[in-house]
C-alpha cells in the first residue's frame, strides 16, 4: 500500500473502508478495542509527520495537543452542549489546532531546535497542571458517550477508521498543494522558499497547526474509547516516544504513520504477554530512534528504496529549431541606484548603479569577492540594512524576500536551494504561485533540458535541479530574474547551450534577466549589455564588446590578458 | 514571599549549574543536549541503588554514580560526534531526544517509577540572614553555579584548551586539520557537563521531587535559563537560573498562583524567544 505518493487516493481510502468493515465484523471487542489505539495513534503520528516529516521541526508536545482535544470534548460533554459527539470532535481539533498556532508562534523565525524546547515546556507545564485540576467529568463520574449508532467497540472501531480515512485524504490533499510544497520547501531551506514567493512564517504556522488540529482528533477519539479522560495518557513521556516513532518510521508517508501506530500498539502489547516489563518498549524504540538518526534514514524510505530504484538522466540536448527572435531591448525595467552596504569595516558595494533593459539580458561579471552574489542579496531583500534605491517598473521595491518575489522580481541560489522531497512538477508549481497548464509546464521543462516533471528530484542531479530551478522561477512570469550562476554544476559543452536558451527567455517568456557568472563564453553569448564589479563598485558598465575592451576590466578580471 | 523566594533559590542554583551545561554543550559541540538531566538523574539513582542495595558507604556510591553519569554523557557524545559528525544542530538534538526517553525508560524498568529513598548528602540551615534561614543546600548549589560559569569562562578565554575547544565549534574541520584533537576534547566537554549535573542532581534530589520523570524534565527550566543567553552567554545563564527559581519559590508560596508556578519556565521560554527574534533571522549565512 503506497498511500503517500499513489495516484488514486480516492480508491486506496475507500479500500481501507472496506477493510475497516471486514474488521469490524471480524475482530473479537478485546481486539476491535485495540484497534481504536491503533487509529487514535496512527492520527497524532500523521501530525506528527507534518511537523517532523514535512516541515523538519522537533515537536515534543503532541499528545499535549491530544489532552487539549480530550479536554475540550469531556467539557462539552459536562456542559451537555449541542452537536454531539462527532462536532465536539472536531471542535477539539480545531481548539488544539489554536493552541498549535500560539505554541509554534515564539519559534518562528529561528530553527527547529527552538520548537523542540518550547514544546517540551508546554508539555512538562501542562502535565502537572492536569494532575492538579483533573479533566471535567472524572471526578465527578460524567462520562463521555459514543455517538449511538456506535456504541460498542467493534462499531466505535469503523467509526474511527472514517475518522483516520478522513484524516489521510486530507493530509494527502494538502500536503500535495500549495501548503505542502511550503512545507517541503521550508524544511529544505527558508531562503529558497522566500525566493519562491512563500511565505515562511505562514508555512511553519500552518504546519504546526494541522500537526496539532490532528493530535487533538485523536484526543477526543481517545475520550470517547474510554468514556473518561486521564493525565497518564498523555505525558511527556509518550510524547517523547511518539516523536521518536514518527523519527524512526518516517511517519510523513501515510502508510508509514499508520504502520508506526500498529508498532506502539503491538509492541506493548506483545511485552504484556510475554510478562516483559512494558517500559522495554521505549527502550527499543529509543534505540531504534538513534539507529534511524545516525543513519540518516527510516523505514519509510529504506522500503520505499527497495521498491523503485531509478536514476534520471539529463539530456540537455539543443532543440532541432527554436526560431524565436530576439526582440531588441526596450527601457529599464529594474533601476537600481547608490546601493551599498557594509559588512563591518568592509564596503561589500559602494554605490552601485545598474538598468536591467525591458526584454533584455543584462550580464554583471566581476572577480571573486567583487560582491556579486550581495547584489542579488540586496536586491532581492535578504538585507534589509542596505541603503539606495530599487526600483522596478517604475516603483520602488521594498519589504521582505517574500513580498519582493510576489511583486514580480525573482532570484535564483548559486547554492542547491531545491527541496528533494518533491517531483519536478510540483516543485515547479510551487515556484511559479500560478495556475499552469501541464502542456506549459512540459514545455518549459523541455526548453530548459530538465528531467520530466514526474521524476522525484532526490533521483536528479545538482546541475540538474539548478534547470529545474531556473524553468519554475521562469514560468512564476516575474518582471526581472536575477540568475546567480546558472551554469554551476553543469559540464561544460551544456554551458553554450544554456546560453542559447537564456538568450530567448525574454521574448519567449517575457522575462527580463540579470544574469551573473564566471563563464565569461557564457555571458559573450547571452548579454548585450554587460555590468563589471570590482571590490563592490562599478567599474565598467555599456554594450559588451566596449565593457570587455577596456583595459580596466581585463585588469580587474583576469588580471592578465591572454585569456579574452 | 520572601522565605519562599530564598526557599526557591536552592533550585534557582541547580538551574544555573544544568543551564550553564546546556550553554557549554551548544557552543562547544553543537548540541541542545535534552538527555542533560536524565543522565545526572541515572547516576544518582544508580548511587542510591548501591547504598541501599549494596551497602556501599555513601560517598563511595555518589562516586560510583557520578562517574557513570559522565560515563553516559561521553557515550552519548560518541555517537552524536561519530554518525552526525555533519549533521545540523536540530538532528544532533534529536539524538538526544531519543536518549532522554531511552534512559527514563531504562530507570523505570531497573528502579521502578516511584521516588528514591536518597540520603541527604548536604541537610541542615548554612545559616540565617534577617529572620530568614538559608540551607545548605541552597548555599551549595548557587556557588556551585558561580564557580562552574566562572571557571568555564577562565577556561575558554585564558587557556590553550580554551582557545582549541572554540576554534573546533566555529571550524570543526579547520581546527581538525590545524591538529586539534577533536574527538578528544568533544568527549571531554559532554564528560565534564555528564559529571557536574550528575553531581547537581545528587545534592539536590534529596530535597525535591526526585521520581525519574521530574529529575529528567528539569531540563526545562534549565533550557529557559540557557535561552536569556540565547545558549551563548554563562553568565546570563546563571542569572536566569536564579531568577527562574526564585520566581517559582516565590508563586509556590500561594494557594492560588501554584499553577501559575508549572507555566512560568514555558512563559520564560516563549518570551525570551519572541524578544530574540525581533529581527529576521534566516536558516544559512547566504
Amino acid at each position: 500500500m503506497r498511500l503517500a505518493d499513489t495516484r488514486w487516493p480516492l480508491a486506496v481510502a475507500a479500500i481501507a473502508l472496506v477493510v475497516g468493515s471486514l474488521l469490524t465484523v471480524g475482530l473479537n471487542g478485546y481486539f476491535a478495542y485495540l484497534g481504536v489505539s491503533v487509529v487514535v495513534a496512527a492520527i497524532a503520528l500523521l501530525g506528527l509527520g507534518v511537523v517532523a516529516g514535512s516541515a523538519g521541526m522537533i515537536s515534543l508536545c503532541q499528545l499535549t495537543f491530544a489532552a487539549v482535544g480530550a479536554w475540550v470534548v469531556s467539557a462539552l460533554n459536562v456542559a451537555h452542549a449541542p452537536g454531539g459527539f462527532l462536532v465536539w470532535l472536531v471542535l477539539g481539533g480545531l481548539a488544539a489546532g489554536a493552541v498549535g498556532v500560539v505554541i509554534g508562534l515564539p519559534a518562528l523565525r529561528l530553527r527547529g531546535i527552538n520548537l523542540a524546547v518550547v514544546t517540551l515546556g508546554f508539555a512538562a507545564a501542562v502535565d502537572a497542571t492536569l494532575l492538579q485540576i483533573q479533566f471535567p467529568g472524572t471526578t465527578t463520574g460524567v462520562s463521555t458517550d459514543r455517538p449511538a449508532p456506535f456504541a460498542d467497540d467493534n462499531a466505535y472501531f469503523l467509526l474511527c477508521v472514517v475518522v483516520l480515512v478522513i484524516c489521510c485524504l486530507a493530509v494527502h490533499f494538502v500536503r500535495r498543494g500549495r501548503w505542502g510544497s511550503a512545507w517541503a520547501a521550508v524544511a529544505f531551506s527558508e531562503r529558497g522558499a522566500a525566493a519562491a514567493g512563500a511565505n515562511v512564517r505562514t508555512a511553519k504556522i500552518s504546519a504546526f497547526a494541522v500537526s496539532a488540529a490532528l493530535g487533538g482528533i485523536s484526543g477526543g477519539l481517545l475520550t470517547g474509547q474510554v468514556g473518561y479522560a486521564f493525565p497518564s495518557s498523555f505525558t511527556p513521556i509518550q510524547s517523547l516516544a511518539l516523536y521518536v516513532l514518527a523519527i524512526m518510521s518516517g511517519a510523513h508517508l501515510i502508510d508509514m504513520a499508520v504502520f508506526g501506530a500498529l508498532l506502539w500498539v503491538a509492541v506493548p502489547e506483545l511485552l504484556k504477554r510475554w510478562g516483559v516489563p512494558q517500559d522495554w518498549g521505549f527502550v527499543i524504540f529509543g534505540l531504534l530512534g538513534i539507529q534511524a538518526l545516525a543513519s540518516k534514514t527510516n523505514l519509510g524510505a529504506t522500503i520505499r528504496e527497495l521498491r523503485h530504484r531509478r536514476r534520471a538522466g539529463v539530456e540537455l540536448a539543443p532543440e532541432p529549431t527554436s526560431d524565436t527572435a530576439v526582440a531588441p531591448a526596450g527601457d529599464p525595467v529594474l533601476v537600481v541606484r547608490g546601493l551599498s552596504i557594509r559588512f563591518g569595516q568592509v564596503d561589500a558595494l559602494s554605490t552601485v548603479d545598474l538598468d536591467v533593459p525591458e526584454n533584455g539580458v543584462l550580464g554583471v561579471i566581476g572577480p571573486n569577492g567583487a560582491g556579486k552574489s550581495t547584489l542579488v542579496d540586496v536586491i532581492s531583500g535578504f538585507l534589509p540594512q542596505a541603503t539606495g534605491t530599487v526600483e522596478l517598473d517604475g516603483r520602488p521595491l521594498t519589504g521582505d524576500p517574500t513580498q519582493r518575489a510576489r511583486n514580480g522580481l525573482r532570484r535564483t541560489f548559486q547554492q542547491d536551494r531545491v527541496p528533494a522531497g518533491l517531483t519536478v512538477a510540483s516543485y515547479v508549481r510551487f515556484v511559479a504561485r500560478r495556475r499552469l497548464a501541464a502542456t506549459d509546464i512540459t514545455e518549459a521543462l523541455r526548453f530548459f533540458g530538465c528531467p520530466p516533471p514526474t521524476t522525484r528530484l532526490e533521483h536528479v542531479d545538482v546541475g540538474a535541479r539548478r534547470l529545474v530551478e531556473m524553468a519554475g522561477q521562469v514560468l512564476a512570469a516575474p518582471r526581472v530574474l536575477l540568475l546567480d550562476e546558472p551554469a554551476a554544476g553543469l559540464p561544460h559543452e551544456d554551458h553554450l547551450v544554456l546560453a542559447e536558451r537564456l538568450r530567448q527567455v525574454p521574448a519567449r517568456f517575457g522575462v527580463s534577466v540579470l544574469l551573473i557568472d564566471h563563464d565569461l563564453e557564457l555571458v559573450r553569448a547571452v548579454c548585450d549589455t554587460i555590468t563589471v564589479l570590482d571590490f563592490g563598485e562599478v567599474i565598467a558598465s555599456g554594450p559588451q564588446a566596449e565593457v570587455l575592451a577596456d583595459p580596466a576590466v581585463r585588469t580587474a578580471y583576469m588580471g592578465e590578458t591572454e585569456l579574452l | 514571599m520572601l522565605q519562599g523566594a530564598l526557599a526557591g533559590l536552592a533550585a534557582g542554583g541547580l538551574y544555573a549549574v544544568l543551564a550553564v551545561c546546556l550553554t557549554l554543550m551548544s557552543r562547544l559541540v553543537r548540541v541542545v543536549n535534552f538527555a542533560q538531566a536524565a543522565t545526572g538523574m541515572f547516576g544518582s539513582y544508580v548511587s542510591v541503588w548501591l547504598a541501599v542495595h549494596i551497602g556501599l558507604p555513601s560517598w563511595l556510591a555518589v562516586a560510583v554514580g557520578v562517574l557513570l553519569g559522565g560515563a553516559l554523557s561521553v557515550a552519548l557524545g560518541f555517537v552524536v560526534s561519530t554518525w552526525l559528525a555533519e549533521a545540523s544542530t536540530g538532528t544532533r538534538s534529536a539524538v538526544t531526544v531519543a536518549a532522554l526517553l531511552l534512559l527514563i525508560s531504562l530507570s523505570f524498568i531497573l528502579f521502578g517509577n516511584k521516588p528514591q529513598p536518597f540520603q541527604p548528602l548536604l541537610a541542615g540551615p548554612a545559616f540565617t540572614a534577617g529572620g530568614v534561614v538559608i540551607s545548605q543546600v541552597t548555599v551549595a548549589t548557587v556557588g556551585l553555579a558561580v564557580v562552574v560559569a566562572v571557571a568555564s569562562w577562565l577556561l575558554l578565554t585564558r587557556t590553550t584548551v580554551g582557545v582549541s575547544l572554540r576554534a573546533l565549534s566555529e571550524r570543526p574541520t579547520t581546527a581538525e586539520l590545524l591538529g586539534i584533537p577533536a574527538k578528544a576534547l568533544s568527549a571531554a566537554v559532554w564528560g565534564v557537563t555528564g559529571l557536574l549535573g550528575t553531581v547537581i542532581i545528587e545534592i539536590v534530589a534529596p530535597s525535591q521531587s526526585n521520581d525519574a520523570t521530574s529529575l529528567s524534565m528539569l531540563v526545562v527550566p534549565a533550557a529557559a535559563a540557557a535561552l536569556l543567553g540565547g545558549f551563548r552567554r554563562l553568565d546570563l545563564a546563571v542569572v536566569g537560573g536564579l531568577l527562574l527559581g526564585v520566581v517559582q519559590g516565590a508563586l509556590a508560596q500561594s494557594e492560588q498562583l501554584s499553577i501559575a508556578r508549572y507555566f512560568v519556565p514555558f512563559l520564560a521560554i516563549a518570551g525570551l524567544l519572541l524578544w530574540s527574534q525581533r529581527k529576521e533571522v534566516w536558516d544559512a549565512a547566504r
